[in-house]
């Protein structure tokens, strides 16, 4: 029982990361049909744009996660109008383009930053937390506490704010939405810098968990992906159930299946999705003839 | 449409029997590059991952070889010929390693340098043997071994010999019984982990617990809260010094507060970069090189390092100075043979290096000592 | 045709005499070329003919190159068996793999397919018997008599005959029946269906046939490279041959082949600058997909369209073809009066909006039936229910004797039921022939085993559909449009060409959404008489309308539908008059234009 709770936790701050990385990925889909398979890469430019600031210039890491956030927001904005193009287009071309757009970042970081990449330390320095015999990292905590304040903001802006109400209304029909006057560029401009921002806090907060280097984002960026698909692609609750779902599993099968954990996983997966095409929370597609 | 397409037809397979006539008469490719030059540069190979993940080895690699490479050149070079290093970048992926070998057979290159990664040589190893061109790898896989090619040469000790006496020290020495491992499922890590087990195991002892992690995996909560159930008296590591780094760093931060153990990669700065300093206090490391500091030939090594490289020597670019110098002076005495007889001349040759003394046996293997250091305060010195 | 004979003429000479220009490290990258060629055709199969995404062909192609290794070091087999061997080990894989593609598509099988990929290489990585991270050397030399393929250049040959093998019997896939079944489902998976496509079989196929490919290129890389990593399933390499497939052009497999000899130079030139590699190579990938979607493959046409608009060259101003007159059916005598449909309390709810509520009538042979009702009534739900697209709430369909309720598309098209779309549902990338060839071609995806046995049988029984299909051209008068794509047809044009499709398959019972739909009055009247036509040939007709005047001429009985229920049902005079009738329209939708009345006198 107490290797089960442990290995529980022990997937939750990972769990957390993951929902991050999938609301930004089903944030963005809604919002413009776009599936963004460089989301990934965008989390591994986040992750490093804090890392650098936290080390290099010494800044305090909230400062550092906010100067992140706020300039991966911008290169979101950037790379949107790259990837306008491709918004809606059929699915193996937004797949290979936003694949290409990703391999391009990643080249891009290896000639800023190199290839090898930089451990940083974490930003807690205090021991784990003793609870009933469980030891629960303190950075943990701190990881969750985080992601859990940045999806309330997150439905908070999508309903109760005027612009959030405007992306909504995108996502449910564009051609209705730019009838009543709502700037359809405007909002997939913003929804993508949402994603970006998500993105970079996810990486932001990874990076004192596991490692900071120009290929994180591939694994990060798979993962994220398969718990908004899980949860239901395009849905914001199941993103984070979806997230916290793949956390978890992973760390499962790691613990049980140790170094075959990836098979179990994706295997898991399929068979979930095979079961239930639309996810946790996703709504059955009509078709329409 | 028909017969017109068959008419068609027959005078294409015309067209194509003309070559094959052709090709009956004279095999293409017939004429190889010819290795046996007598003048112009010798041609030596490097081949190390120049990108991606690991390549922070082939650059310490690299600069290794250039060192021992350029003494050589600045002396006049070897019967007045100028020795020409020829840098590839094999990005740690065997597959492209056995492209690589390939290339450096058909541009004339006469010996190899490299890889640090075991299964990159392991896969170079046949098409190499099969151009005679010897290889001295910095790999240190029991599996290099298990190739049997006599064409492969290893520039340090395998991790037979690392972790035998690392088993020595913690199970006679320190009287440690209670043992946790973690290795990855890698080359390395593989390797690591057969040879350690079987150290343990000719001591009757069984580790009480053994977590294998995939070689890309960064996350390793799972593995380390089942060794701490455990309650281990020592972590023996068998992974590369990135992953090494947040096995501890991971495992401070869930409270486990026992030493670790490992074989080389556990000695290097990048190693304690990424665990932090403090966490990697009291590490024992199996090395045949421990520091800069332990003779005088590393200290005359480190010093020509640091002039011409402006950083400081570690065990990587000394192991490739060592198995460069034994190359370069089995050139000399077989006066630049080729293939087979210059394989005969590097296995003849004895050479007192900074890992210590090479003596080739069949295998292979030309040094089968390591030597215990502990970190103290940042700095790996010699366990007493 | 001479040209393009000629032209192959020429490349294969070129290929044969390449090696004499090429060093031994020279023939080697070109070894690896060919192989990924040879798995780029595989992709271009799945992917660009089939429209299905397979995340996993690198995948399947390490399979096979493991399976060989594994059973010729391991298991001591020769490299001929072990290859035999491992081509049905990546079959059985390749339909493991496809499976999920009878429950999803887009980006869900593109996750799921990577993500079994991911399990694949996972396990390798670990198992003993495949060596770990360590891979497997030491496989044999495959042997033939008298050639050593232990040398790269009589390798080179082996793969050239073995490519050459398999882009022939790749193009001859494409355009034969179940290439074009292929192409079909990939336009429109739903239409494909409704004309009688087995749609979840032919993916299978698809990916059945991408792990060949995948098996082949495997194998002969194991041969080659005499050597197995992890490495050579990874995702990267995955990545490059999607670029490949998609900057040469997916849907042309001499697209596909160009593209991955392009990258794979372009690679290997770069080969020192990884790096810079990576960017040039993403950048590529993103400016094709942008600005030439249709890949290299696509150029030739496009470059056309730009010439021609920039008047460089040309246009064809001859007279623009026109629609020829229909040719009447063979009346038959009218069959006995039975009844052909029957719906039996059919209720169709989505999450609480119910589309179709306790719906119940019959439809009798020879009749042609009208179903009106203001939008939104259910009138189109109805007949995706009997068309097997939605299976039913509640309740039950009856063909004849024969209870359809949970059949799918194509076995109640091969029932006999045919359909047309109300937004037009032709399949845009097939020809107009096409378009009709693949309603013609009744023969089941289980009978593609003549592909692999008897190409000849094949290549009559396409023959014998060409035939058909002209007969069909022409009754329709479509004929001057066979070549046509149908998206540059006048949208009446399309209008016939479905419904000629439709008759492809000699239906029993017809089903017409609002056929009459942007039809001019001209275009109306020949509908009329396709439609009485068709029913003097003994076909049922149903058809769904907004125009009244053709319905109040053309059907014997008309039902009226309104918030998903039948609220009348009798002759055109009878509903009309019906008081719930008239008030379903005026109350429900004043404004809407399908007032009985109004449109009964407009169009008269």
């Amino acid at each position: 029982m107490q290797v089960f709770l442990q290995t529980f936790i022990g997937g939750m701050s990972l769990g957390a990361i993951y929902a991050l990385v999938a609301l930004g990925f089903s944030l963005v889909f809604r919002t413009m049909g776009l599936v963004n398979f460089s989301h990934g890469n965008v989390v591994m430019i986040g992750a490093y744009l804090a890392s650098t600031f936290y080390l290099s210039t010494k800044l305090p890491f909230a400062l550092a996660m906010a100067l992140a956030i706020g300039g991966t927001g911008l290169i979101g904005v950037i790379i949107e109008r790259v990837l306008r193009p491709l918004e809606n287009k059929d699915f193996d071309l937004m797949l290979i383009g936003t694949i290409g757009f990703g391999i391009v970042l990643e080249a891009v970081a290896i000639i800023i930053w190199g290839a090898t990449g930089n451990a940083v330390p974490n930003p807690v320095p205090t021991g784990p937390l003793e609870v009933l015999g469980l030891r629960i990292r303190t950075y943990d905590l701190v990881v969750l506490a985080i992601a859990a304040a940045a999806a309330v903001l997150l439905v908070f802006f999508l309903q109760s704010t005027k612009r959030g109400a405007a992306m909504q209304a995108v996502a449910m029909d564009h051609e209705a939405a730019t009838a009543v006057g709502i700037h359809v560029g405007r909002s997939n401009a913003i929804a993508f810098m949402l994603g970006a921002g998500l993105a970079a806090l996810a990486g932001g907060l990874v990076g004192p968990l596991l490692y900071v280097n120009p290929t994180m984002g591939g694994a990060l960026g798979i993962k994220g992906f398969a718990a908004a698909i899980l949860g239901g692609f395009g849905s914001i609750p199941g993103a984070i159930v979806g997230g916290f779902a793949i956390g978890v599993l992973d760390a499962f099968t790691a613990g049980h299946f140790q170094g075959y954990s990836e098979l179990v996983t994706f295997l898991v997966f399929t068979v979930i999705i095979m079961i239930r095409p639309t996810g946790i929370f996703g709504e059955r597609t009509v078709n329409r003839a | 449409m028909f017969s017109s397409l068959r008419r068609h037809a027959a005078v294409m397979l015309l067209g194509l029997a003309l070559p094959v006539a052709l090709a009956a008469c004279s095999a293409p490719g017939g004429d190889q590059g010819d290795t046996n030059k007598t003048d112009g540069p010798i041609k030596i190979a490097l081949v190390d991952a120049q990108s991606g993940q690991l390549s922070s080895l082939g650059a310490w690699e690299l600069k290794g070889a250039r060192l021992a490479i350029d003494e050589w050149n600045a002396a006049g070079g070897i019967n007045g010929r100028q020795i020409e290093l020829g840098v590839f970048d094999d990005q740690g992926d065997p597959t492209v390693g056995t492209n690589l070998a390939r290339k450096i057979a058909s541009e004339g290159y006469i010996a190899m340098i490299g890889t640090a990664e075991s299964a990159v040589t392991i896969a170079m190893a046949p098409i190499l043997r099969e151009s005679k061109i010897p290889n001295i790898t910095s790999g240190q896989s029991p599996g290099l071994v298990a190739v049997k090619s006599p064409f492969l040469f290893l520039n340090g000790p395998t991790s037979v010999t690392y972790d035998e006496t690392l088993a020595k020290y913690i199970v006679d020495g320190k009287g440690l019984k209670n043992i946790a491992m973690i290795t990855n499922n890698g080359g390395y890590g593989k390797g690591e982990h057969d040879a350690f087990t079987k150290s343990l195991q000719a001591r009757g002892v069984k580790p009480i617990e053994d977590q294998v992690v995939t070689a890309d995996q960064k996350d390793f909560s799972a593995a380390l809260t089942t060794i701490r159930q455990k309650n281990p008296q020592v972590i023996f590591i068998g992974a590369e010094e990135v992953q090494s780094g947040l096995i501890v760093k991971q495992a401070r931060d869930l409270g486990i507060t026992v030493p670790f153990a490992g074989a080389a990669p556990q000695g290097t700065p990048v190693f304690a970069d990424t665990a932090g300093t403090a966490n990697v206090e009291g590490t024992i490391v199996s090395s045949p090189y421990l520091s800069n500091e332990v003779s005088e030939a590393s200290k005359k090594f480190a010093a020509a390092y640091k002039a011409k490289f402006n950083e400081d020597a570690e065990m990587h670019g000394a192991k490739a100075y060592d198995g460069t110098q034994i190359l370069l002076n089995a050139l000399k005495t077989s006066n630049v043979a080729t293939g087979q007889a210059l394989a005969d001349a590097i296995r003849a040759t004895k050479y007192a290096g900074l890992l210590g003394d090479f003596a080739f046996d069949d295998t292979g293997v030309g040094i089968f000592a390591t030597r215990i250091g502990t970190i103290q305060a940042g700095k790996l010195v010699a366990a007493g | 045709m001479k040209l393009r004979v000629a032209g192959i003429g020429v490349l294969a000479v070129l290929a044969w005499l390449l090696p004499y220009q090429l060093d031994s490290y020279l023939i080697h990258v070109a070894n690896v070329v060919i192989l990924f060629a040879i798995l780029a055709i595989g992709l271009g199969l799945v992917m660009g003919i089939a429209g299905q995404i397979n995340l996993a062909q690198v995948a399947l192609f390490g399979v096979a190159s493991y399976a060989t290794a594994i059973l010729t070091t391991r298991a001591g087999f020769g490299f001929w068996t072990a290859a035999a061997l491992a081509m049905l080990i990546v079959a059985a894989i390749g339909l493991l793999i496809g499976t999920p593609a009878l429950r999803m598509q887009s980006h869900y099988l593109g996750i799921v397919t990577l993500g079994l990929a991911l399990a694949l290489t996972n396990w390798v990585t670990n198992a003993h018997i495949a060596g770990g991270a360590e891979g497997i050397t030491g496989i044999p030399a495959p042997t033939l008599p008298g050639i050593d393929l232990r040398n790269d250049y009589f390798f080179y040959y082996l793969e050239l005959v073995v490519f050459a093998l398999a882009l022939a019997f790749g193009l001859f896939v494409v355009r034969t029946p179940l290439g074009r079944k292929m192409r079909a489902m990939r336009d429109d998976s739903l239409a494909a269906g409704a004309v009688g496509v087995e749609v979840p079989q032919l993916r299978m196929t698809a990916f059945f046939l991408a792990s060949l490919y995948g098996g082949v290129a495997g194998v002969l890389y194991a041969g080659l490279i005499r050597y197995v990593a992890p490495e050579t399933f990874s995702i990267a390499n995955m990545f490059l041959l999607l670029a490949m497939v998609i900057i040469g052009g997916r849907q042309s497999l001499v697209g596909c082949v160009v593209g991955a000899v392009a990258l794979s130079l372009l690679r290997e030139v770069l080969v020192d600058y990884p790096t810079y590699a990576q960017v040039a190579y993403g950048t590529i990938v993103v400016l094709t997909v942008v600005f030439a979607p249709t890949g290299l493959a696509g150029l030739p046409v496009r470059a056309r369209g730009l010439l021609q608009r920039l008047g460089w060259l040309r246009r064809d101003t001859g007279a623009p073809p026109k629609l020829g007159d229909f040719r009447p059916y063979d009346a038959v005598e009218r069959p006995a009066e039975q009844v052909i449909l029957r719906i039996d309390d059919v209720s169709m709810h989505f999450r609480g909006l119910k589309a179709l509520q306790e719906v119940t009538m019959e439809i009798s042979t020879g009749e042609i039936r009208g179903i009106v009702g203001p939008n939104g009534s259910g009138k189109t739900t109805l007949f995706n229910v009997v068309s097997g697209l939605y299976r039913p709430t509640s309740g039950r369909v009856w063909l004849g004797e024969q209870d359809m309720t949970a059949a799918r598309p194509h076995t109640l098209a091969r029932a006999g039921i045919a359909r047309t779309f109300q937004n037009l549902r032709l399949f845009p990338l097939l020809t107009v022939r096409e378009n009709l060839l693949v309603a013609l071609d009744q023969t089941s995806v289980l009978g593609s085993w003549r592909y692999a046995l008897w190409q000849p049988g094949v290549w009559r029984q396409d023959r014998a559909l060409r035939r058909q299909a002209d007969e069909l051209l022409d009754r329709f008068g479509l004929t001057a449009f066979a070549d046509a794509a149908p998206g540059e047809l006048p949208y009446g044009t399309q209008r016939r060409v479905e419904i000629a499709r439709a008759m492809a398959r000699s239906p029993r019972l017809l089903l017409l959404d609002e056929p009459a739909a942007g039809l001019n009055g001209e275009e109306v009247r020949q509908l009329s008489e396709i439609v009485r036509s068709i029913r003097a040939a003994g076909v049922t007709v149903v058809l769904i309308e907004h125009n009244m005047g053709l319905v109040m001429s053309l059907c014997e009985r008309v039902t009226v539908f309104a918030s998903g229920r039948v609220i009348a049902d009798g002759t055109p005079a009878e509903v009309a008059r019906a008081p719930q009738v008239v008030e379903a329209y005026l109350g429900d939708s004043a404004m809407s234009s399908d007032v009985p009345v109004a449109t009964a006198t407009e169009a008269a």
